[in-house]
């Protein structure tokens, strides 16, 4: 029972929240700005997600992350404004330019380890950034690009908001359950292996430096789709907003959600750009109260909001099954 | 004969490089001593500046008074610092957990909530923009060297940089604290065994590293004339790479490469632009990672 609320039971529920509640509370008292925020959340939980995939279940510290959501929302308002390309075609175009950017960056970058990898990725982040910001003849600079096409679906312009809503919830539901996919399979479990220990790994016959080149590339490539979903909803990209502060930002998402755990990854986007529009009224003082929850959260929750569960519990997990002692048809592997 | 015009450019990156010196030692000796790398480093730079700044319009003292108030100050920071975003995370002492991921991870998150308060906290209280400061206080008047104009600034902060390494060597290699201080970043649980006290230890490195972190946020403050909440952020990182590039827990190796990417960065901004200059710093730091992956100075060292 208990394994029916959490694998099946839980995801439903939110899901109904996100396509259900959320909407018919917009559409109640909607005002544009309501929409911005929930847009803006959703946004933030493919980010965190794909995240998780990097620096959650493969245990590499990943600083730059937001470079490549920048990427993919410059190529996607690119694309819009000087090729008159619409929102089908931006989509997956700034998926593939974030992916085939981290594929380039990483062949290099992917053998180093530990705090090495993390200051590789920041580096490459803080380059990616300067790019945006001072190549004026192709990014506009720190002006930045307006994208005021807006989404066009085959021919047919979306343009209320619920609508708008719909498609970007959709689209990141459906990325989240492919991340969710890659990250709970025995794929995740090498991943996690390389978290545990990297050498092990190794000598186990994980081919670890592959594995990272790929989980950084399919990270970035949904960072870009991200990316382009900003680019669609808000209509403005600048530098600034894919500065080294995003990143962190995004890795105090995954980290006040728990490391390594995917639902916590959502939990953490959700809570962390909520936050600060609960507290408008506190004034200046949001972006105080969110570094104060921050430390809190770290003080008091070492594991995050909803830890991952143990290496150690999930072998049992795994040989019980095997022995036949749980009733359940679920193979060995990460749930 | 050089144009007189690079030699000025160099003066200027030499400066550069040398307060990015006087960050990047904090830096090294924190992660020397506890494998951790403290985010919040930034900003003791910047509150060390507006302490200065604060005194300066409060008492006007000279500014020899100025300097060793801001220091003493930043290592009351430091102290503060360790007790508030360290100290509750070493729950145990033994050598596994005190450098252990874990550890390193929640100190990673703790000193960047810290730093993201401290910052948004002070443009609360005292706005974004720059502050202005006394035009008596300024370092920025200039000297005739032959052909080159630099400012006493670059001879203060050279000097008060000089002295300061000197006097962490000594402190380190010729004193008792000092002795603890390498013995604890070589081996933490081996020098608890023998009767160190390690979290003294580590208070003191933290007090020692703040304290140039601080001293390096004024004197860069009264260099330039701008006092901003978030003047921190860019020394953080470029003396982040500089720890890096020299070995991560070798402090020569770390003021030689903080010099150097000053050096470098003075010459882009004069041969390329001002904006792409950042870019050298950052490519240096790649390929300092894929072709010497142990540092430029950083095999076979003693830490610290």
């Amino acid at each position: 029972m208990s394994e029916f609320v959490r694998g099946r039971l839980v995801p439903l529920l939110v899901l109904l929240v996100v396509f259900a509640l959320v909407p018919y509370g917009l559409a109640k008292f909607g005002k544009g700005y309501f929409f911005q925020v929930a847009q803006l959340v959703l946004i933030y939980a493919l980010l965190a997600v794909s995240l998780h995939l990097v620096t959650g279940a493969a245990g590499l510290l990943h600083l730059g992350h937001a470079a490549f959501y920048g990427v993919g929302a410059y190529v996607a308002a690119l694309l819009g404004t000087e090729m008159k390309l619409g929102f089908l075609w931006g989509l997956p175009a700034a998926g593939l330019a974030a992916a085939a950017l981290a594929f380039v960056v990483a062949l290099p970058t992917m053998r180093l380890v530990s705090i090495y990898f993390a200051v590789a990725t920041l580096a490459i982040g803080q380059m990616i950034h300067t790019v945006l910001l001072n190549w004026v003849a192709v990014t506009k600079g720190p002006n930045g690009v307006m994208l005021f096409s807006g989404i066009t679906l085959f021919g047919t312009p979306v343009k209320s908001p619920i609508a708008i809503y719909f498609l970007v919830a959709g689209l990141v539901a459906l990325s989240i359950w492919v991340l969710h996919r890659l990250s709970h399979s025995y794929y995740g479990n090498a991943l996690r292996s390389l978290r545990e220990d990297d050498q092990c790994a190794d000598a186990m016959g994980v081919d670890t430096v592959r594995l990272k080149i790929e989980v950084f590339t399919v990270s970035a490539f949904f960072a870009g789709i991200a990316g382009a979903l900003w680019a669609y909803t808000t209509g403005y990209v600048s530098p600034g907003d894919f500065g080294f502060n995003t990143s962190i930002l995004v890795l105090a998402m995954i980290v006040v959600g728990g490391l390594g755990s995917l639902p916590g990854a959502i939990i953490g986007a959700a809570l962390l750009i909520l936050l600060p529009e609960v507290l408008r009224g506190v004034g200046d003082l949001r972006n105080v109260m969110v570094g104060i929850v921050m430390f809190v959260s770290i003080l008091f929750l070492p594991r995050g909001l909803l830890g991952e569960v143990s290496a150690l519990s999930l072998v049992r997990r795994g040989f019980g099954l095997k022995w036949g002692a749980a009733p359940s048809d679920r193979e060995v592997g990460w749930r | 004969m050089i144009d007189p015009y690079y030699l000025q450019q160099l003066a200027i990156g030499l400066s550069q490089g040398v307060i990015y010196a006087l960050m990047a030692i904090g830096f090294t000796l924190i992660f020397g001593v506890l494998n951790v790398v403290n985010f919040a480093h930034g900003e003791v730079y910047t509150v060390g500046a507006f302490a200065g700044l604060l005194l300066i319009t409060a008492f006007a003292p000279p500014f020899l008074v100025v300097l060793f108030a801001v220091l003493a100050f930043g290592a009351a920071l430091g102290f503060g610092l360790e007790r508030i975003a360290f100290k509750p995370f070493r729950r145990f002492s033994d050598e596994a957990s005190l450098k252990s991921r874990a550890m390193r991870e929640s100190t990673l998150m703790s000193s960047l909530a810290v730093s993201i308060v401290v910052r948004e906290g002070l443009e609360i209280g005292f706005g974004s923009q720059m502050q202005t400061l006394p035009f008596d206080y300024l370092i920025n008047k200039p000297i005739e060297l032959g052909p080159v104009t630099i400012v006493t600034g670059d001879v203060i902060i050279f000097a008060v940089a000089a002295v300061m390494l000197g006097g962490l060597q000594y402190l380190l290699k010729r004193t008792r604290i000092g002795l603890s201080i390498r013995a604890v970043s070589a081996n933490p649980l081996g020098a608890k065994y023998v009767g160190i006290d390690t979290d003294r230890t580590i208070i003191t490195t933290f007090a020692l590293g703040s304290m140039m972190g601080a001293g390096a946020g004024i004197l860069v403050g009264l260099y330039y004339g701008a006092i901003f909440p978030a003047m921190g952020f860019v020394p953080g990182i470029k003396a982040f790479v500089a720890m890096v590039m020299g070995g991560l827990s070798s402090i020569p190796g770390a003021v030689v490469c903080a010099l150097l990417l000053g050096l470098s960065e003075g010459l882009a901004t004069t041969f390329i632009s001002s904006n792409w200059a950042d870019m050298v710093a950052y490519g240096f730091l790649i390929v300092t990672l894929i072709f010497f992956p142990q540092g430029l100075f950083g095999a076979g060292r003693e830490r610290v």
